[in-house]
């Protein structure tokens, strides 16, 4: 058993018939202006059917073409950007930025041994001298003899100065 | 491995230039000279050309001459040798290196007498002169450089 708004969207849409579509138009009260707003909801429905309807595209096949073309641009420009990222990572350390790269740090390390040295102290001279730790002549032969050091520090020479030890003739400068 | 090399670079060039000098053996020349005033002196020997003014100033002598040497390559500082003449022997006896020089044990001998004896450390830049006896008109001195 239909209900009366779905008897009158049939209606509406002209699909009641016979019988039915007597008995509908029969109960309704003020048919005229029933079948006027029947012809409004037409209007309206064509209207719509007119406007909003789906275009239908005349030329399908270049629009595929297109649509094809963007896609493998798009994805091209992805590749491409992705390769060229991939590139960049692995260029980054060329030969060349290596050198530059030990140049740079074998630049730094002499500077700061530079300033390193030039903060030390600077070692004494006596360490640069040769100096005599001990020395002893033999009591019996030489009993009077003395040692004394000397360093001439302007030439860098130690000198062990000896006296008073047993002088010999001269034939014991032979060589 | 770019990577790897580019920390591998700085890191060798820092441990070459940190690494300590290699040591080269180096060369005693020990001496017995006899100094003399002479009226017209030979020209020193080039052993000795380096420490002639501080001689001659020291010893007030015009004339030096070897009468005995010897040149010894150190390569542990371990080494002992001997520098004669007819009647002076000079034992050395090397006990050990250090940074500034070596650690010798000298020992002056008249044929078999043991005249002086004496420890030093010989420094690589500061030669050595030990005034020895009195040898008729001139002095017998015994020289240790560092070559």
């Amino acid at each position: 058993m239909k209900t009366f708004e779905e008897k009158w969207t049939a209606w509406l849409d002209g699909q009641l018939t016979g019988r039915e579509l007597s008995e509908f138009e029969a109960s309704l009260p003020d048919k005229a202006a029933a079948e006027a707003e029947k012809a409004e909801a037409k209007q309206l429905g064509e209207l719509l059917k007119r406007e909003l309807g789906a275009r239908s595209l005349t030329n399908e096949e270049f629009f595929s073409h297109q649509l094809r073309e963007r896609i493998e641009q798009e994805t091209g420009e992805g590749s491409r950007a992705s390769a060229g990222r991939r590139r960049k990572n692995s260029s980054w350390w060329t030969i060349p930025r290596l050198l530059w790269a030990g140049t740079v740090s074998l630049a730094l390390f002499l500077v700061c041994m530079v300033l390193v040295m030039q903060n030390e102290k600077p070692a004494e001279e006596s360490q640069y001298l040769t100096q005599i730790l001990n020395a002893r002549v033999d009591p019996v032969i030489s009993p009077n003899a003395t040692v004394s050091i000397f360093e001439v520090k302007q030439d860098r020479v130690t000198v062990l100065w000896t006296e008073g030890l047993q002088s010999l003739p001269a034939d014991y400068a032979a060589k | 491995m770019g990577r790897l090399s580019a920390y591998l670079i700085p890191v060798i060039a820092l441990i070459i230039c940190a690494a300590p000098e290699v040591k080269a053996a180096e060369t005693v020349w020990s001496g017995l000279v006899i100094a003399e005033n002479v009226a017209q002196p030979q020209r020193i020997p080039p052993e000795l050309t380096r420490i002639e003014g501080s001689l001659k100033r020291f010893f007030g002598y015009n004339q030096f001459q070897v009468i005995g040497q010897s040149q010894k390559t150190l390569k542990t500082g371990q080494e002992d040798w001997l520098a004669t003449s007819k009647f002076f022997g000079l034992h050395v006896d090397a006990r050990g290196e250090s940074e500034a020089g070596y650690v010798l044990n000298l020992k002056l001998y008249k044929e078999k007498e043991l005249l002086l004896e004496t420890d030093a450390k010989l420094s690589k830049r500061s030669p050595l002169v030990i005034k020895g006896p009195q040898i008729g008109s001139g002095q017998l001195l015994l020289v240790l450089v560092v070559q």
